[in-house]
């Protein structure tokens, strides 16, 4: 047996965080540094990228995060923002693939953006792999694509402004227009893409920059740990990682020990469902609402 | 050639041949070989049917390596720890600032000339139980700091909100300890707090909001950041329904100018000081560009931290001594 799957094994009988979220940055410097072309950095950002989803999912982390574009990222030049919609749809169609990573970790594909900037037939591609993966209820990837997490806010409040909520009878609906009184932080939450996830455990952003650039900032300015690693994406391995999560997990112990926090073992038990009704009800009502749009 | 398995028809055996000499050979290539170990190491596991008491048994076993792995991690983190404190404690001697605003500035000068400086720092800093009259201390120090430095806009996040009912306190505990560090002309100071009045008990007159002052301080606390954004959807929700707002008209430049006019605007630097990087629930809206700063196992407010984030910020290297 392999010392790394002896390690993830391991990992996995202790406190794991149930969602991480990765800044994936420094492609293109990593490309600068050794020559290549920018294209063949985020080529190689997504292998990396491909090897750590294998761990996240192997120690039990149910939902993954990644923000691959940012909506400020079609301020870049063109043929390689080209470049990396070519990227984007290739590797979308091999990660779904039959037999392939999410399928073989029952992994169901969200992309989470601005789907009006994205073109057409990129969109069609992650339709289909979206698609394909729907019936995956272990894990989650999420892709931010293009993203920026101010319009992910604005957006909700939109969401909740414009819900029209007088015609329903039923009287568990959740609050919106016509009482708005009883609007809450979770009504908000509840809107926002990541809406059904567990709440976000720890963030990771490669390549020492210690900024947030408009990631996730609803989801992380609680209790999330946010983790600034001096490295970058490509290079990003398992051991970079593995100390990250076990530190994470040494913390969670103390935690648990103080009391503060719930005690979870995954290892213990087999993969639950995830896809609760109250995911598949947001689901519906998400869908429901960009129909009206 | 007449091979024991061609008994399929002449056009199939003619293709096939080649590839039945391969098997036959039973040798496989070392490029095959090398072939085989790539693609297998990313199929599935095979499904092998472990028993209840086999898997007992390895559970266990991974439950013993990780017990190791945490013990092994608990005393790196030692080390660490004893390092970095050795560290911190090296620089704070040799940077100490002895309340003189010109050694501060001195400090500083550097970074202003060939790196960013900040026009908006922000801290975090704790409650610890009943100990306000601390938290007021460390208040007091670090707007000192910024003074000393030229930060002009110094928020502080704590996450209870005590301060906010502190106001005249702080500002008076501030003014005293800004007259330790430069005398009796010492810089002029402005107090506020998300929804009330500035406070600058005579330093400048308080009708005019925009008569410049050398320090303005902002209290902030855990209701200003998703409950203000609450407080925002409400009010455009009442709006929507008066028929006074459209759909088109919620955008992210609206929701910002809002936040911007009710709150306050992006930090460019968050200061924290704890040993590792939680929010603690801090404004998240106005945390998008901001660069985020802690020193790994530091414990509590100390004069090194805050030096150490202006020279990450500015991206320049930290000479050990002055």
């Amino acid at each position: 047996m392999q010392l790394k799957e002896l390690f993830i094994n391991s990992v996995r009988q202790g406190p794991v965080p149930q969602h991480i979220a990765f800044v994936m940055d420094g492609n293109r410097r990593f490309a600068r540094k050794n020559h290549i072309e920018t294209a063949e950095g985020h080529n190689m950002g997504f292998e990396a990228l491909a090897k750590i989803l294998e761990v996240c999912y192997k120690s039990g982390v149910k939902v993954v995060t990644v923000y691959a574009f940012s909506i400020e990222n079609f301020k870049r030049p063109l043929h390689e923002v080209n470049a990396l919609m070519e990227i984007a749809k290739i590797k979308l169609m091999q990660l779904c693939q039959h037999g392939d990573l999410l399928e073989r970790y029952g992994a169901s594909l969200r992309v989470l953006g601005q789907r009006d900037l994205i073109r057409q037939d990129v969109l069609e591609v992650i339709d289909e792999a979206v698609a394909m993966t729907k019936d995956n209820d272990r894990t989650i990837l999420n892709v931010c694509f293009p993203y920026t997490s101010r319009h992910e806010i604005a957006s909700s409040i939109r969401d909740v402004v414009l819900s029209d909520d007088s015609s329903s009878s039923d009287k568990t609906a959740i609050p919106g227009l016509s009482d708005f009184e009883s609007i809450t932080q979770e009504t908000l939450t509840d809107h926002l893409f990541t809406a059904g996830c567990p709440p976000l455990d720890l963030l990771i952003r490669t390549s020492g920059v210690r900024r947030l650039s408009d990631f996730m900032l609803w989801q992380c300015h609680q209790d999330t740990e946010i983790v600034f690693i001096d490295c970058l994406w490509p290079q990003f391995d398992i051991w970079k990682f593995l100390p990250i999560l076990i530190d994470w997990g040494v913390k969670r112990r103390k935690m648990e020990k103080l009391g503060l926090v719930e005690v979870k073992r995954e290892g213990e038990k087999e993969d639950a469902e995830l896809n609760s009704h109250r995911q598949r009800e947001l689901d519906e009502r998400r869908r429901a609402r960009t129909a009206t749009f | 050639m007449a091979s024991a398995g061609s008994v399929s028809s002449s056009a199939a055996q003619f293709s096939a041949e080649p590839f039945k000499a391969v098997l036959r050979s039973r040798k496989k290539t070392p490029e095959a070989l090398e072939r085989e170990r790539l693609v297998l190491s990313h199929l599935p596991p095979d499904e092998v049917a472990q028993g209840p008491v086999r898997r007992f048994l390895w559970t266990q076993v991974y439950k013993f390596v990780l017990l190791v792995i945490h013990t092994l991690f608990s005393i790196y983190l030692r080390l660490r720890w004893v390092y970095n404190t050795v560290y911190s404690h090296a620089i704070s001697v040799l940077y100490y600032h002895h309340r003189t605003p010109q050694l501060i500035e001195k400090d500083v000068r550097d970074l202003k000339e060939r790196g960013k400086f900040p026009k908006h720092l922000s801290v975090v800093l704790e409650l610890q139980r009943d100990g306000l009259d601390k938290l007021i201390d460390e208040l007091a120090e670090i707007a000192c700091w910024c003074a000393c430095a030229g930060i002009p806009r110094l928020s502080v996040y704590e996450k209870t909100g005590i301060l906010k009912s502190y106001i005249a306190t702080s500002h008076r505990a501030m003014a005293q300890q800004l007259r330790l560090y430069f005398g009796r002309s010492r810089p002029t100071l402005r107090v506020h707090a998300p929804h009330s009045r500035p406070f600058a008990n005579g330093d400048v007159s308080t009708d005019d909001e925009d008569q410049h002052v050398d320090l303005e301080v902002m209290f902030i606390s855990e209701e200003d950041g998703r409950e203000s954004l609450v407080d925002l959807t409400k009010t455009l929700c009442d709006m929507a329904q008066r028929g006074k707002l459209s759909s088109d008209d919620v955008s992210i430049e609206l929701v910002d100018a809002e936040i911007k006019e009710t709150i306050m605007d992006e930090p460019d630097l968050l200061v924290l000081f704890s040993s590792s990087i939680t929010l603690k629930g801090y404004p998240p809206w106005q945390l998008r560009l901001t660069e985020i700063y802690n020193v790994q196992d530091n414990q509590g407010v100390g004069y090194q931290v805050f030096l150490r984030a202006l020279h990450r910020f500015a991206r320049t290297e930290m000479r050990f001594g002055r």
